[in-house]
């Protein structure tokens, strides 16, 4: 199931740091994952984990207070921090595109459909006007949107939200980029929408053969989207493995109580005719200012001991393509520095 | 387009009435103030009885002062203002060649202040927290603190008395215009005024407008159409400024209505004849043709520039609908 | 993890007593809104101490038979004379308790009338609160200042003979009053705003819920929490009516027997050319009070309703 020869993607010990007048948070703190050809990776984590910024660090787009501040992004042979601002600019919706969270904001609400796209495709392939709109006109109806001709004089406001969405899909699609980064797409949307937004991006991925980083805190969304999985939590990765194995044989305490905490249909919640209350992760969010030391996982977790405060555990490949970071799975270590 | 044809039928109907009703506020509190007649004379001491009789026929001031009104509406309709008590001439002519001499320098200095609040603010705004940017915000705010009219001393007393640069005074020169050229020494004589007015704009229009371009360079579009690879001056002025500017010209409508309002102090600070000098001069004289005659003008600014303003923002915000 | 702590027992604050103490520390910290408040005691100081602070009577023009009129700054005269010889220092000290009559009085008059329109417009709604401002809109957009000119004036003609015209300062008190009566509308959108938010926030529900009157809804609870806000209005206002009487004087309209600022500057025109101080001088005092007040109201805006701020 891996990526053919070199990942299209690589990212090892990325670093997102926030300086705030109340101390330095560590948003991402050396995460690493790769995404192959032709291939979905969903990125899971709760809010705070830092999988929003890990994906807005792939383009670059992390603004201040925030710094991305350590590792190393290769996309398609090339190391994006170290690209020339021009350069990066010049990737950006054309090999890379993202589409984000609320299809309500993610447009400008002064401009018509049409001329926020045409303008984008102008500029990185120097089209016509003509051509440009023919383009914008392909692309909205390659993401099922009837009608196009009319939609390209609409303003935002105009349309609903999972039309919307589509639009924001088709915006990314615009220059054939390789990779999509997608952040929560669909979570915006009303859950019958939702299906079809999803159906629509794995059809899309099939077509074009572009892939995708998918962020997200569902889990559901996962299962039927992602071909691999990487779990965060509190700014580290928790596990990565295929998605199968994700769900069939998870290895890291978090991404167990991740599972268990979500109601499934075929589980029945009680015990002796007694309803059973559905099961959470006890306790609650880390402090990023002053999070735990060793693993940050450990005040909550139900398998924790007291070495887990003590070391920082590595990601460590404990069987092909499936990587932990838990010292109670086998994980290497290193002490915490004082 | 039916919509807009019909708003602004609608609302300049409404802007009639109300300029016949700010003129009937005025025309009846100057003639509550006391007796007509008296107030004449106690701006004319020296009139004699033959000319206030010739006065009070023309004025009609012996009837009631409601047939009084009707006379001088009557007379608005064909825009006789009637005669300057003062300066004995038509107050519709005087309105006309007054009224340009303000807004030879109001006008100028809006749009001067117009644009360089946005150059200042975009500057300002793609460099956010830089010491440029803070700078600038204290200029502005230094500058809106600073008053007009102040500013207008100091640019005399510097440029005018001790560097000798621009003349401190008038419109026009008396005589031997500047090189020559009336135009030039037009040009000339209104570039410290035009400046005062202009300073004061600019800070304010600036700070407005920064605020805002901060605002919505926040906002998730601006972040998508950076992750599309626009280039920032793109985004800049193609984006986030147009999302910016509608308080802006919200503004800019009230600054057009307060021409009037500010120019009296400026034109008195230049010795400018414009209307706001001539306002002050007729208050100061009792001459009350030529004070309905400005507040005529007065209502009728405050009316086109509110309708001005709504329709543009029509234009501009596709959001909003005239029904 | 668990270990033995002892929680004090809760203590009830009043809702009012936690904002006004956060806003004050916050404002300590704000370095824009401090100087402004410096400025401001400084004015308020000089005014209180007028009569001691200035090294002549304002009144006095003996200067004319010896130091000489229109003379620049000297030891015997700090600031120098005017035309008519009056001490300039002297003068400028006075104008102090005028400014801040003018721009208090003022202020407190239109706060009446600005926080009992906008309140009720907030609260009622409807039709009432439609009227309200569209009157309350019409003001706004009014060139009010030419209006007070023009009543200034006419009134003036109108005291003439009467017993009005024994009141003394009674110009000025005209003024302070058209001040205060045209300078309400700003007040009133401000309060308008916030009674309107906080029509429907929770505790003024809870407060209903527990059959409390409506006049102690409005004035316990809503009031004092729109207070941060329409203080912030009140200040940059205070600084707006000194200018505005500073401008109504420097036009001849104001009163020729009050000592203010703006007077100081009607008089002393005509001569900046050969006595430049005697305009700087006052023109400084007006910069410096409005800038105070207006650096005051943005440092109490951003202490009562911070901004994130990186």
């Amino acid at each position: 199931m891996s990526a053919s020869a070199e990942p299209l993607l690589q990212v090892e010990g990325l670093r997102v740091q926030f300086h705030t007048r109340a101390g330095i948070l560590d948003a991402v703190d050396g995460v690493d994952f790769h995404i192959g050809r032709n291939e979905i990776l969903g990125l899971v984590g709760e809010s705070g984990s830092g999988k929003t910024m890990s994906s807005l660090a792939m383009l670059r787009l992390v603004t201040p207070p925030g710094r991305i501040t350590g590792g190393q992004i290769r996309f398609d042979g090339h190391d994006l921090l170290a690209l020339a601002p021009k350069d990066m600019a010049s990737l950006r919706g054309r090999r890379i595109a993202m589409v984000f969270q609320n299809p309500a904001y993610s447009l400008n609400p002064l401009m018509s459909i049409g001329s926020q796209l045409a303008e984008i495709v102008r500029h990185h392939e120097k089209l016509s006007r003509d051509a440009a709109q023919a383009r914008v006109l392909d692309l909205l109806r390659l993401v099922g949107i009837a009608d196009p001709t009319i939609r390209l004089r609409q303003f935002p406001h105009e349309m609903s939200g999972g039309m919307k969405q589509r639009v924001c899909i088709a915006r990314a699609l615009l220059c054939n980029p390789a990779l999509v980064l997608a952040d929560e797409p669909t979570t915006a949307l009303d859950v019958t929408i939702q299906a079809q937004i999803l159906d629509l991006l794995l059809d899309l991925k099939g077509r074009l053969h572009t892939s995708m980083l998918l962020v997200t805190h569902d889990m559901g969304v996962v299962a039927r989207m992602a071909d691999r999985i990487v779990v965060m939590y509190a700014g580290r990765v928790c596990e990565t493995a295929d998605s199968r194995t994700v769900f069939r044989a998870p290895l890291h305490p978090y991404t167990i109580a991740l599972l268990e905490s979500v109601p499934r249909a075929d589980r029945a919640y009680s015990r002796d005719g007694v309803r059973e209350t559905l099961p959470a992760i006890g306790g609650r969010l880390p402090d990023m200012l002053s999070p735990p030391t060793g693993c940050r996982f450990h005040p909550r977790c139900p398998e924790a001991i007291v070495d887990c405060s003590r070391v920082v555990p590595l990601a460590t490949e404990v069987s092909p393509g499936h990587v932990v970071s838990c010292i109670r799975r086998g994980s290497r270590s290193v002490p915490v520095t004082p | 387009m039916n919509g807009v044809a019909r708003f602004i039928a609608r609302r300049l109907a409404f802007g009639v009435v109300l300029v016949a009703g700010v003129s009937a506020i005025v025309f009846f509190l100057v003639n509550a103030i006391g007796n007509p007649i008296a107030m004449l004379i106690a701006g004319q001491p020296n009139a004699t009885e033959e000319q206030i009789n010739q006065l009070t026929a023309y004025y009609h001031l012996d009837e009631p002062a409601w047939q009084r009104y009707l006379h001088w509406l009557g007379n608005l309709a064909h825009l006789d203002f009637g005669t300057s008590i003062t300066y004995n001439e038509p107050v519709s002519d005087m309105l006309l060649v007054w009224g340009s001499e303000t807004l030879k320098i109001q006008i100028p200095a809006i749009l001067i202040a117009f644009f360089m609040a946005i150059a200042i603010a975009t500057h300002a705004s793609m460099r956010q927290y830089s010491r440029t940017d803070f700078s600038i915000m204290a200029g502005a705010l230094l500058g809106q603190s600073l008053p007009a009219f102040l500013t207008g001393l100091i640019l005399i007393l510097v440029f005018a008395y001790t560097l000798g640069i621009f003349p401190s005074y008038g419109a026009y020169s008396t005589r031997n215009p500047l090189l020559g050229s009336p135009l030039l020494d037009a040009l000339w004589h209104m570039v410290l005024p035009v400046s005062m007015l202009a300073y004061f704009n600019t800070a304010t229009l600036t700070l407005l407008l920064r605020a805002n371009l901060v605002e919505v360079l926040r906002h998730d579009y601006i972040m998508a159409a950076r992750a599309s690879g626009l280039p920032e001056r793109r985004i800049v002025f193609g984006h986030a400024l147009r999302n910016a500017i509608i308080p802006v010209l919200t503004y800019l409508g009230i600054l057009f209505g307060l021409m009037l309002a500010t120019a009296p102090v400026t034109e008195t600070v230049f010795t400018w004849p414009g209307l706001g000098f001539l306002y002050i001069n007729a208050i100061q004289q009792l001459d009350y043709p030529v004070i309905m005659g400005v507040s005529v003008v007065i209502a009728v600014m405050l009316v086109l520039t509110t309708l001005a303003t709504d329709i543009a923002y029509v234009f501009i915000d596709p959001r909003i609908r005239l029904d | 993890m668990a270990s033995e702590t002892v929680t004090p027992a809760p203590r009830i604050l009043l809702r009012r007593q936690g904002m006004w103490r956060l806003g004050l520390q916050r404002l300590r910290r704000n370095r824009s809104g401090m100087l402004g408040l410096s400025l401001v005691a400084f004015v308020v100081l000089v005014a209180i101490t007028c009569h001691w602070l200035a090294p002549y009577d304002p009144n006095d023009q003996s200067a004319a038979l010896g130091f000489g009129t229109s003379k620049g700054p000297a030891l015997l005269h700090l600031l120098g004379t005017d035309r008519l010889g009056y001490d300039i220092l002297s003068r400028l000290v006075y104008g102090a308790p005028t400014a801040l009559a003018v721009g208090i009085g003022a202020m407190m008059i239109a706060s009446l009338i600005g926080v009992t329109i906008g309140g009720i417009a907030g609260y009622c709604g409807g039709m009432v609160d439609e009227l309200l401002m569209r009157f309350t809109e019409f003001l706004l957009v009014l060139p009010v200042f030419l209006v007070i000119l023009a009543v200034v004036r006419l009134f003036g003609i109108m005291v003439v003979g009467s017993w009005l015209e024994r009141v003394p300062d009674l110009n000025l008190i005209t003024i302070i009053l058209l001040l205060g009566c045209f300078g309400w509308p700003s007040i009133a959108r401000i309060t308008r705003a916030e009674f309107l938010r906080l029509r429907h926030a929770e505790f003024v529900e809870a407060a209903r819920c527990i059959g409390t009157r409506q006049r102690d809804i409005v004035l316990r609870h809503i009031l004092p929490n729109a207070l941060p806000s329409i203080i912030v209005v009140v200040a940059l206002g205070v600084g707006g009516a000194v200018l505005a009487e500073a401008m109504i004087s420097f036009l001849g309209f104001g009163d020729p027997n009050s000592i203010s600022w703006g007077q100081l500057l009607y008089f002393n025109y005509e001569t900046m050319r050969i006595a430049p101080w005697a305009t700087l001088a006052p023109g400084a005092a007006i910069f410096i009070t409005v800038l105070g007040f207006n650096l005051l109201a943005d440092g109490l805006s951003d202490a009562f309703n911070p901004r994130l701020r990186q």
